[in-house]
């Protein structure tokens, strides 16, 4: 053993105990930290866990006294105590279709003009004005739909189909009057706003992450800016924008303040788009707090087990789409 | 053959090119061109309200003046309070994923866990705190409203309490380690040190989330008239003030409303934008 | 405090084979102390061998290089001699490595203690995000509670064995990442003796370096000597002639030769040894 100087390696006997008294209180609280860290890790299972028992816990008594009858009843009437699940989750499918339809093309020619069209000055600030929008909470545009964009359309676009389709089978029914400016289209358009920014930027990340030689190998065979995103790039990230187009659904599905505003909250099952109806979360909003008797709550309460199940599946296959995108990637 | 400029096969090439770039100018166009609409709608309904009286009254009754104070003052608690509560779970969690648990089979469960609970529904978050207590307690109360909010919160500090410590290199952590610093120590004094920005950016992004949030309150916070910093009763909020305003016939309510939305959106943007450029100087360090 | 020492050569020797060996390389094996002795040791990446029966002793105040070509097993060696492959699973060790006597592979092994004893140097500089003398004091206070003043001369003590005081003392509140690459790797070195272990690894300290500072750590390490018993892991087989009484040349996981440098370098008993140090692979 050498010596111990100033500069000398090793420590002394004494020095020595006293190292491993601190190395034992070191590791003590190294125990502890480990010990919360996990425990923490375990309380965001437990808040799932009790998102889910609490739900059902609530639906009980309305699954009891409807059965699976409940999810195909269109009636919902508080002073009966009938209650059925039909209109909330028609409303809230077609709202989500009507906006995927929308956002979904959009959202991919946007990306594809960020990613390869647009001037390299201009990447940057668009692509941050679309991130920065997609944080803009979601009252803001229940707000804005329900005092500017349904009286427009209802003045303007609403009539105008109503007209043009009169004749026509099929659309005719879907694009039946009156115009009452509110209604599942609205909810739709205005759910398509919302989650554009949203799937563009996925789109946008997904798209810069293929490796720029399969593009220029592309190129090199003289393929136009279009067949390059068409054959090589769309392909290779296909699972991702997937993935991305399902997390966009999951939030159109589940999206509560920007519908609430515009739907008109008719439990009705209507063929026209223009007709009020209800999404799941928007019944929820508008009626729980006034929700007198066990039955209406807990019907109330099983229509957010519904929506919880629906969402749960979009968004796990989301990620496993994306999941499966990143390893591809490496 | 040799292709030449006005082969037929080429030129419907060049033609279809043309048009998808056409329509991805104009699909660009067509979504900024919404956005700049909403905006504009609201700067210049927004603006058209503010006035001091915004910010030293309290919220009228139907049909005369007033002003936000009380629904500020208590989205400012609860936003507050849910980010108390949530951050020291979401950066613990997050911790746990990142150096702890790095393997285990409960960090895939859980980072999947909470990839779901990031983009579950919050009016979702809103029935689970309604049903485990304000049901319990028989009545409405902040305290409802900030956990519901904290629930929202934790997710999103995970996620990037994780990728922040992802990207502290390994020989940072070994280099600890040869001096014999337990993991504890490493991640405390060192990772969280060199991670700080990207997870100061997380906690912003969370408070920037939860400050529009509107449909967990609902029925967990509910609303008050009246100022009320009791967090066991009932508390006002911006969103659900706005929510409530807005749906009213009355037109000095929705004129408020308008006031509160813009409020919320500015202060979203602030914090964005006060989040992104954090990130933003630590990439270029 | 740094006078350049003889035994340093510049990298312009480079093309020799057999590069003159420092000054104090005779040395007899016989009699001399062995700080650690590895026996039978060997090491799985889960299902696959990555060492195989490795039998080593490392002299106490001595310098040993491992080298041998890329994937021998050279670093995977070094980092068992303070358990960092222990960060990772499914990652383990078989065998005997005696650390003065005391088997470090043993279950209930306090790591971090041995690890405060067998400091190690990373191949990339490894600064902590913090200032200069936070770096040293950092480690210093975590086994000792001083006074401010005892912590600054700890710290200027460090960093002049470090031979790196003269060049921070004046801004050693700056960031430890602001330094120069040859500047933060010997402030790593500086961190490593300041905890005051007893033996230094080295894992390639100079691959990411320049020859100047490359210079410079390698006159560190001949001096640490006195004080340390040191192992460094090279590719460079000019620097492992300059800096290591003793070298072990591996291959595949194998230790195929081992002695005293200069012996190695001039005349090796195996032929994998003559044909990796004349360059005829690696």
């Amino acid at each position: 053993m050498s010596e111990v100087t100033l500069n000398g390696a090793g420590v002394s006997g004494a020095e020595a105990t006293s190292r491993a008294g601190v190395l034992r209180r070191l590791r003590t609280t190294d125990i502890v930290f480990h010990g919360l860290t996990r425990g923490a890790a375990i309380v965001v299972l437990l808040l799932l866990s009790g998102v889910i028992i609490s739900l059902i816990h609530g639906s009980i008594p309305a699954l009891g006294a409807f059965g699976l009858g409940f999810l195909v009843t269109e009636v919902w009437n508080p002073v009966t105590e009938q209650f059925g699940a039909l209109a909330p989750i028609y409303g809230t499918l077609v709202t989500s279709f009507i906006a995927m339809a929308i956002a979904l093309p959009v959202g991919i020619m946007v990306a594809f003009f960020l990613t390869e069209l647009c001037p390299q000055v201009l990447r940057r600030p668009i692509g941050i004005a679309i991130e920065l929008l997609a944080g803009i909470p979601s009252i803001i545009y229940g707000i804005w739909g329900l005092f500017v964009f349904a009286p427009f359309l209802q003045r303007y676009v609403q009539p105008a189909l109503i007209d043009t389709f009169a004749d026509v089978p099929v659309l005719n029914a879907l694009f039946a009057g009156p115009p009452y400016g509110i209604g599942m289209l609205t909810a739709g358009l205005i759910l398509a706003i919302m989650v554009l920014p949203f799937i563009t930027s996925i789109s946008r990340d997904v798209f810069d992450a293929v490796p720029p030689v399969l593009k220029e190998a592309a190129y090199g065979v003289g393929c136009t800016t279009w067949e390059v995103f068409g054959s090589v790039i769309l392909p290779f990230t296909r699972v991702g924008v997937i993935g991305g187009f399902m997390l966009a659904l999951g939030r159109a599905l589940g999206e509560t303040m920007a519908v609430t505003f515009v739907i008109g909250n008719a439990h009705k099952v209507s063929s026209s788009i223009f007709a009020p109806g209800t999404t799941i979360s928007a019944s929820i909003a508008n009626e729980f707090t006034e929700a007198v008797g066990e039955l209406y709550t807990s019907s109330l309460v099983a229509l957010g087990l519904i929506l919880f199940v629906i969402t749960f599946i979009v968004l796990a296959i989301a990620r496993y789409m994306l999941l499966r995108l990143e390893q591809r990637v490496g | 053959m040799a292709i030449t400029s006005n082969h037929p096969l080429y030129n419907a090439r060049r033609r279809r090119n043309a048009i998808a770039k056409g329509l991805a100018l104009l699909a660009t166009l067509f979504g900024l061109g919404w956005l700049v609409l909403i905006l504009g709608v609201l700067l210049w309904e927004g603006f058209g309200g503010l006035s001091l009286q915004v910010f030293t009254e309290m919220t009228p009754p139907p049909g005369s003046d007033g002003g936000l104070l009380n629904a500020i003052a208590g989205s400012i608690v609860l936003t507050v309070l849910a980010v108390v509560i949530g951050t020291p779970i979401g950066i613990l969690a997050g911790t746990y994923l990142a150096e702890y648990g790095r393997h285990s089979k409960l960090s895939s469960v859980v980072r999947f866990i909470n990839d779901i609970l990031l983009s579950a529904p919050s009016i979702v978050v809103g029935l689970f705190i309604y049903e485990i207590m304000v049901a319990q307690m028989g009545h409405f109360s902040g305290w409802a409203g900030a956990v519901a909010l904290a629930v929202i919160v934790i997710p999103v500090v995970v996620r990037t309490t994780e990728d922040m410590l992802r990207l502290v290199p390994d020989t940072m952590r070994e280099a600890a380690a040869s001096i014999g610093l337990p993991r504890a120590h490493m991640v405390v004094r060192i990772a969280y040190r060199a991670a700080r920005a990207g997870m100061v950016t997380g906690v912003l992004l969370a408070v920037a989330r939860i400050s529009g949030e509107t449909a967990p309150l609902l029925f967990t916070a509910l609303n008050n008239q009246f100022w009320s910093l009791n967090l066991n009763a009932p508390m006002p909020s911006l969103p659900v003030v706005i929510f409530q305003f807005a749906l009213s016939p009355y037109e000095e309510w929705q004129k408020l409303a308008w006031t509160g939305a813009l409020l919320i959106t500015v202060t979203v943007l602030a914090l964005s934008i006060i989040a992104r450029s954090l990130t933003a100087a630590r990439k270029s360090q | 405090m740094n006078a350049q020492t003889s035994n340093v050569q510049q990298q312009n020797g480079a093309a020799q084979v057999a590069v003159p060996v420092a000054t104090h390389a005779k040395v007899d094996t016989k009699g001399l102390p062995e700080k650690i002795t590895i026996r039978n040791l060997e090491f799985f990446y889960g299902d696959s061998r990555a060492l195989k029966g490795i039998s080593l002793s490392l002299y106490a105040n001595k310098t040993t290089a491992f080298i041998g070509p890329s994937g021998c097993g050279k670093s995977t060696l070094l980092r068992i001699l303070n358990r960092m492959y222990d960060l990772y699973p499914g990652q383990r060790a078989t065998g005997d490595v005696l650390f003065d006597g005391d088997n470090l592979l043993r279950a209930g092994q306090d790591i971090n203690l041995l690890r405060a004893r067998i400091g190690m140097v990373f191949q990339k500089p490894t600064p902590f995000p913090m200032s200069i003398y936070e770096n040293i004091a950092f480690g210093i206070r975590l086994y000792e509670r001083l006074p401010r003043a005892e912590v600054d001369s700890r710290v200027e003590s460090a960093l002049r064995r470090a031979a790196l005081w003269d060049e921070v003392k004046d801004k050693l509140n700056a960031n430890g990442q602001s330094l120069s690459g040859g500047q933060q790797q010997r402030l790593c070195i500086a961190r490593t003796v300041a905890v005051k272990p007893e033996v230094i690894l080295f894992d390639e300290p100079c691959s990411a370096l320049d020859p100047i500072s490359t210079a410079k750590i390698e006159e560190l390490i001949d001096e640490l000597k006195q004080d340390y018993t040191i192992v460094i892991v090279t590719h460079n087989m000019q620097q492992a002639a300059r800096v290591s009484d003793f070298t072990a040349f591996m291959y595949l996981g194998e230790l195929i030769e081992f002695g005293a440098t200069e012996t190695l370098f001039t005349t090796p008993r195996d032929s994998r040894t003559q044909a990796y140090i004349t360059g005829r692979f690696g």
